[in-house]
């Protein structure tokens, strides 16, 4: 008997293996497939049917599953209202959507209509201009206004999508808590201040958590720095960090630390639970409060089931700049790796500006920038919509310290916010206190490519 | 026969034809069985590792960018605090679950040699973990059981004890990761078994004979003859433990404050998630070195353990 020879043969078998191992198609992508096969009732009108080829469209969005649900709807009927349009669609969590969408982009296969946020200067090369089908007209923005399309358009004007929705970020809490624990209800002019004793509060009358999960890079570093007197995190040309005092960002992650000491804010392993909105601590009874893009506090509050309201995050001083501004929440972007880029457009302009689409989508991704859509939805908003409609309006008309808004992001920002999360967990870890981080965080950000 | 007319009757006994030459001949027909093999290796490994090597001497950011860095990357990595921390939760990783593992599949490979009719029974239930085990669904499980609310602390709290903060505690949270991995000790463990059914059933009755204990028996016989499969079994955990990624992804993904930041998920967070891929690609390339060195110094070591019963005879 010679162990040599089962060696061999052993090492054989495991090669053979890993080859099996590899199977590059995904039960999702699978299951995908399945969905959009599934026969769409075809109208038979049969007058323009003949002559038009069939034309599949790919498109990919990011959301929670109340807008999985509602986008798809909206596909299925344009597929039985076009019956050559067959739309494969794929949906994801924020994460995992740009992470597959850095592997199509290199492999020059996006998605032929995709979702982008206000990242989209990193994707620009990916990005069909919709200029040119705007002049043409398959897509008609005589019903939106010239703002409305700037938001989704870079300093070139040119037109890297239509925008889905306008929002903007606020904190929703539970105000029966707020009651309960003695607390009064924070109003727009609340301070940071009277937000941690909130937390602490709370946590200490109820035992759970003040607030359930902050969106750290935007809570703190875009709006923070964008409530001190005549800063904005990047300049406005994103030509480099748009404040010299790194100990602007101290404040922020030293409550970070201390909330989490005391108990009032979830540790990292309790954060990990989140995995969408609709588990998130505010919608389990866990925490008083959470960070909302107001687009999302519908899909909340219906996840949590009771009453829940809307309002600004806190500021640092109460008669300070709000920091925080209506933007477009995302787009629709036409891709340039797209075979069909009209059909594309035409998809896009029917997204944002039909009326009985609309009617499905629900303003979930946002308030509709097409005023005929705004007007129709208005006798459908529910109360939780209505909320959402007027904290918009409050925050249009809060003071931002003048008008230096920029909506686009800088290439490097994702290295950014990673560095920031990596660093904001060391703090909380106690690794290092909250004047180094903020202090390595800036030297780090100052020293990257603009 | 002239040699003319072993030719023509060798012509006529293949078909004739070129074609028919070409189909039957024995190079043709293993190259045809070979072929899904080597087009899969040239396509998933060979390929990429070329496009990878050349990658990581480059700023390529998968969109528009991609100018030669020379060894920038590879200096870069070592002044990465984030990089030399990834690669020392992995070597812990490593050493901790590689052992463990290993000692479970043989124990319970161990157990199971019992003549017994359930044997075939068990050794199925117990190779069961591995066949769902990498898999994101078992992640997803194990995320919940270790969870705060979770089955064991539940438990914790029914028999009065405190509950444990599993995945909010850098110190714990690397366990329940490698008690999941030794969970999955099917595959080994019926290498294991194979190998114990080639032990001499001999040897066993002679050292009986001479009067040795059950643990003598293990130690003295057992163990030497088993060494070449304890070999290759050790040599394959340790590569597939360098790349551990799936439980880490999920389950922590890489926190808390980068404590389960595994190896080959920093590689993706670097390459995918921030999309630096030159530099992700340099980091794999010395990923292959330190996992070449950790094999090759355990086959150095592996003259002075493994018993080589053909070399002694």
């Amino acid at each position: 008997m010679n162990f040599k020879k089962i060696f061999a043969v052993l090492l054989a078998a495991v090669l053979c293996m890993s080859l099996f191992a590899c199977n590059p198609v995904t039960p999702t992508e699978k299951e995908t497939e399945k969905q959009t096969e599934a026969p769409t009732e075809k109208q038979t009108d049969a007058t323009t049917e003949e002559e038009l080829e069939d034309v599949t469209l790919r498109m990919a969005w990011w959301g929670s599953q109340n807008r999985h649900d509602r986008t798809i709807a909206v596909i299925e009927l344009y597929e039985s209202i076009h019956p050559n349009i067959h739309i494969e669609y794929e949906f994801y969590d924020f994460n995992g959507y740009f992470d597959k969408l850095a592997t199509l982009v290199a492999a020059n296969d996006v998605w032929d209509i995709f979702q982008m946020g206000s990242n989209f200067p990193t994707y620009a090369s990916k990005i069909e201009y919709l200029n040119k089908y705007i002049e043409d007209g398959t897509i008609d923005v005589s019903g939106t206004s010239e703002a409305f399309l700037r938001i989704c358009a870079d300093a070139e004007g040119n037109q890297a999508g239509l925008c889905s929705g306008i929002n903007t970020y606020g904190i929703a809490y539970d105000p029966a808590i707020f009651a309960e624990c003695g607390i009064a209800e924070p109003t727009e002019n609340w301070t940071w201040e009277e937000f941690e004793a909130a937390c602490l509060k709370i946590h200490e009358v109820k035992g759970i958590y003040g607030f359930s999960k902050f969106d750290d890079w935007q809570a703190g570093c875009r709006l923070l720095i964008g409530q001190t007197a005549g800063n904005d995190f990047y300049k406005l040309d994103n030509s480099g960090l748009g404040f010299d005092d790194y100990k602007l960002l101290v404040p922020f992650i030293q409550m970070r630390i201390d909330l989490v000491e005391a108990g009032a804010y979830p540790d990292e392993g309790a954060l990990n639970e989140i995995s969408d909105i609709e588990n998130d601590f505010l919608v389990t009874g866990e925490a008083a409060m959470t960070w909302v893009a107001s687009n999302q506090f519908k899909a909340l509050a219906e996840a949590a089931g009771r009453e829940l309201k809307l309002i600004n995050p806190p500021k640092l001083t109460a008669d300070g700049p709000a920091g925080i501004s209506v933007q477009s929440s995302q787009m629709l972007c036409v891709s340039s790796d797209s075979e069909n880029p009209a059909e594309a457009a035409k998809f896009i302009a029917y997204f944002q500006s039909d009326i009985t689409a609309n009617l499905i989508l629900a303003a979930e991704r946002g308030i509709p920038t097409f005023y005929a859509v705004r007007d129709a939805l208005q006798p459908t908003l529910d109360s939780n919509t209505r909320k959402v409609y007027d904290y918009v309006d409050l925050v249009g008309n809060l003071p931002t310290g003048g008008d230096r808004i920029n909506p686009i992001d800088p290439a490097c920002t994702d290295e950014n916010k990673n560095q920031y999360l990596y660093l904001i967990a060391k703090a909380v870890a106690g690794d290092m206190t909250a004047d180094e981080c903020a202090k390595e965080f800036y030297d780090f950000a100052a020293s990257r490519e603009y | 026969m002239s040699k003319e007319n072993i030719k023509t009757l060798n012509r006529k006994k293949s078909g004739q034809s070129g074609w028919s030459r070409f189909i039957n001949n024995n190079n043709t027909v293993g190259y045809t069985f070979l072929a899904p093999f080597i087009i899969g290796f040239f396509a998933f490994t060979l390929i990429p590792m070329g496009t990878s090597l050349f990658y990581s001497f480059t700023n390529f950011n998968m969109i528009d960018k991609m100018d030669f860095v020379g060894f920038q990357n590879y200096i870069d990595l070592f002044n990465d605090e984030r990089f030399t921390n990834s690669l020392w939760v992995t070597v812990q990783y490593v050493f901790l679950s590689v052992p463990l593992k290993l000692a479970f599949a043989l124990l319970i490979a161990f157990v199971l040699t019992r003549p017994s009719k359930l044997v075939s029974f068990y050794r199925s239930l117990y190779y069961l973990p591995s066949l769902i085990g990498g898999s994101v669904a078992v992640a997803l499980v194990w995320k919940q059981i270790f969870a705060r609310k979770g089955l064991i602390n539940m438990n914790l709290i029914a028999m009065g004890l405190d509950t444990v903060n599993w995945f909010g505690n850098g110190d714990i949270a690397k366990w329940p990761i490698i008690l999941m991995t030794v969970w999955q000790f099917g595959s080994s463990m019926l290498i294991f078994a194979a190998g114990l059914k080639e032990i001499p059933g001999t040897y066993y009755e002679a050292a009986k004979i001479d009067g040795a204990n059950g643990w003598q028996m293990f130690f003295r016989i057992t163990l030497p003859c088993l060494s070449p499969i304890i070999l290759f079994n050790l040599v394959m955990q340790l590569i597939s433990s360098f790349m551990v990624f799936t439980q880490a992804y999920v389950i922590t993904s890489g926190g808390p404050n980068d404590a389960t930041m595994y190896y080959a998920l920093y590689v993706y967070k670097v390459g995918i998630n921030e999309r630096r891929m030159g530099y992700a690609s340099a980091m794999s390339w010395v990923m292959l070195i330190i996992m070449g060195l950790a094999t090759f110094l355990v086959f150095k070591t592996s003259k002075h353990w493994v018993f080589d019963e053909s070399a002694e005879s």
